[in-house]
């Protein structure tokens, strides 16, 4: 299979995934191709790009590392592997991962041939792969790293973070897409928001925004907690409980085995204990200073409204993706995913210089 | 009635309920306990008020607890803060703050902290504690029960291993253990999880001398280590030779005045007569079945100078009255019928 039909039998199994991974079309991929590497068909052949002849070779094997919480993260993976044409060992979760399995289902043989699963990492794929992709907590990434050999090319997806940030919605028009943001996946994803600034009246926000979550709870359920969730879940509800008690400026909205809205008027951020548990703090004059703790990991930040002066505010915060509140989890498939490029990192170059010889004097 | 007069009523009779041991005293004074707190701790009260608690309540445990985290949110004491004669700190985490417990009186405190060590029937040791000393670290809670426990040690014989810089002083460890073998003394060695994982990671065997015993506490949070309590004992096996019998483990922390003891693998901790347990669901607030998994909340008496109660982060499984502690690693819950029981996260967390 040449690329262009590769994207168009990989599109044509991402329809069935339209709720992990948005529409999306060969003609998509092949733009992403262009604004990576150059050429759509620069996989295929010498392409001319930029007065040269280029050939991009792809690794002829990938070894992919995914985790169970973020299955879109990994049909992704899986999806820029395809796309290069190379061949794909993925190492699911010990639970397995019923969304990569299904996607892999809904390609034709030719493409599902180049994937291969397993829940425990068999001995030979470490060494057979020439590019290893991790996505997990620092310590995964480190493990994996240490594994790799010089040869490899290793490209980690640690944890980061996300947020919002409402400028101005004097009609609260926002707060339904903010809960969204922090509804989908139970908020296990990295471009999950763990706060949402807002500039003018923060706690009526919250309070709008309480209500969205439970509009949400109603039509999709957040999932069944494990003990140790639902016990972090409970300090922080506590611990908020008893701050708004002693007359903190804490307030905190919640449905127990739901959601939790928490209005902090210290604008600090703190890291969220997910699945559903979103802050609300005032939007400080400096957000630099309130984020200092978030900004080595920051990813996204949704913006309300989404304008360039706005932009231009939350990429100085050094966010790596700025997007409209409401379009946090729908990345782009151009999208830089943690500042980087992703097709382009996985691929050599050979380049053709296709000049005749100058002549020897 | 002052808060003066209240308080040293009360610490006299939780001091007759701690000596003698007597479990039947808790109910009445727990109730008696909380009274007290509510009229004096005034963001306690608060707590309470919020979440609609009477003043005369049946049973203790309708008793609030306050979370664990409410220590660094507010200076929970029943006395002024110029009678204050102690303050330990939490370690806290970065941008989180540290938790603080002031004390009015240190008498509870070591007498708990006597009372609970003598109900572990161990025999006077020679001590060698690999903790930094109560005048290197005053607000660790941890370095003062070590100070205290020089009453317990053979002859008050208490010797300390941590340099002043907080690394393990390994020579002088060295030379005192082989001074020990040499007069054939068997030793208490006391310890963090931590510090006993870097002596390990500095020796190949050092054997102790017959009827050695070990004490460990804690966990390896911000340590960037993990370790199962399975895989620590073997570990206590390989280099010093100590059998899990051998070995103590202590769940205390900053915020109680009291500690539970386990000793060996597969034991449940103990409370000790003063202390009560209970396992809660983290989502409804109710206590668990026997032998099923929750949140552990505490009820210390000696805890007189703060709050009784407190809810704890920690995971564990009811057995009986007493609990088998889980930590707060969702890696150590059960799966299954195979269990990776990692202690984490104890003393001063």
């Amino acid at each position: 299979m040449n690329t262009a039909e590769r994207a168009h039998a990989i599109a044509g199994a991402c329809r069935h995934f339209r709720h992990l991974l948005g529409s999306v079309t060969a003609d998509d991929f092949l733009d992403w191709l262009r604004l990576e590497l150059g050429h759509d068909a620069v996989l295929d052949a010498f392409q001319p790009i930029g007065g040269q002849s280029l050939r991009a070779i792809p690794p002829s094997v990938i070894l992919h590392i995914v985790s169970g919480n973020t299955p879109h993260a990994a049909l992704q993976s899986l999806i820029r592997g395809l796309l290069l044409g190379s061949h794909n060992l993925c190492k699911l979760p010990a639970a397995g991962l019923p969304e990569a399995e299904a996607f892999a289902a809904a390609l034709p043989d030719a493409l599902r041939s180049r994937i291969e699963f397993s829940s425990a990492l068999p001995d030979a794929w470490l060494p057979s792969a020439d590019a290893v992709v991790v996505f997990g907590s620092d310590e995964t990434i480190a493990h994996f790293r240490a594994l790799a050999q010089p040869r490899q090319r290793f490209i980690g997806y640690g944890h980061r973070i996300s947020l919002g940030i409402v400028f101005e919605d004097a009609a609260f028009e926002s707060p339904p897409f903010a809960a969204r943001d922090a509804s989908l996946f139970d908020q296990q994803g990295c471009l999950s928001p763990h706060c949402i600034y807002v500039a003018d009246r923060p706690e009526d926000y919250a309070a709008r925004l309480a209500a969205e979550m439970e509009s949400i709870q109603q039509s999709h359920p957040r999932a069944a907690l494990t003990l140790s969730e639902a016990a972090a879940i409970s300090q922080l509800r506590e611990t908020t409980r008893f701050r708004a008690a002693i007359g903190q400026q804490v307030r905190l909205w919640e449905r127990a085995d739901a959601w939790a809205v928490i209005y902090d008027s210290d604008p600090a951020f703190s890291a969220s204990v997910l699945n559903r548990v979103i802050f609300v703090r005032p939007l400080p004059a400096d957000p630099a200073a309130a984020l200092a703790s978030a900004r080595p990991f920051l990813s996204t930040i949704g913006i309300w409204p989404n304008t360039s002066s706005n932009a231009t505010h939350a990429a100085a915060l050094g966010a790596s993706r700025i997007c409209a509140l409401g379009s946090m989890q729908d990345p782009a498939w151009t999208w830089r995913q943690d500042g980087n490029q992703t097709l382009a990192p996985l691929v050599t170059w050979t380049g053709w210089e296709n000049q005749p010889p100058q002549r020897v004097s | 009635m002052t808060t003066a007069y209240q308080f040293e009523e009360l610490e006299h009779r939780v001091s007759a309920a701690i000596a003698a041991a007597d479990p039947a005293v808790f109910d009445a004074l727990a109730l008696d306990v909380f009274r007290f707190q509510r009229a004096f701790n005034f963001p306690y009260d608060q707590y309470c008020r919020l979440l609609g608690v009477i003043d005369d309540l049946a049973d203790w445990r309708q008793i609030p607890a306050v979370p664990q985290a409410a220590f660094k949110h507010a200076a929970l004491r029943t006395f002024d803060a110029k009678a204050q004669v102690a303050t330990f700190r939490t370690s806290g985490t970065t941008g989180e703050g540290y938790g603080q417990h002031h004390f009015r009186s240190m008498r509870l405190y070591e007498e708990a902290v006597l009372r609970g060590w003598d109900l572990l029937a161990l025999p006077p040791l020679p001590q060698i504690i690999l903790i930094p000393t109560p005048a290197a670290a005053p607000h660790s809670s941890l370095s003062y029960m070590m100070g205290a426990l020089k009453a317990r040690a053979f002859r008050g014989e208490q010797h300390w291993c941590i340099a002043p810089d907080g690394s393990l002083d390994l020579n002088r460890l060295k030379s005192l253990l082989e001074n020990f073998a040499t007069v054939n003394t068997p030793v208490l060695i006391l310890g963090t999880a931590l510090a006993f994982l870097h002596l390990f990671e500095s020796i190949q065997l050092l054997t102790l001398p017959a009827g050695s015993l070990a004490f460990e506490t804690g966990g390896y949070k911000g340590s960037g280590r993990s370790l199962s309590k399975e895989a620590l004992y073997q570990m206590f096996r390989d280099r010093l030779a100590l059998a899990p019998s051998d070995i103590i483990n202590e769940y205390g922390m900053t915020e109680l005045s009291s500690q539970c003891y386990s000793r060996g693998l597969g034991r449940p901790h103990v409370a000790p007569p003063w202390v009560r347990t209970v396992v809660t669901n983290p989502t409804t607030g109710l206590e668990v079945p026997d032998g099923e998994t929750g949140l552990l909340r505490i009820y210390d008496l000696a805890n007189l100078g703060s709050v009784l109660a407190i809810q704890t982060r920690d995971l564990a499984i009811r057995r009986g009255a007493d609990f088998e502690l889980l930590g707060r690693d969702p890696a150590a819950l059960p799966r299954g019928c195979s269990r990776a029981a990692d202690e984490m996260l104890t003393a001063s967390s």
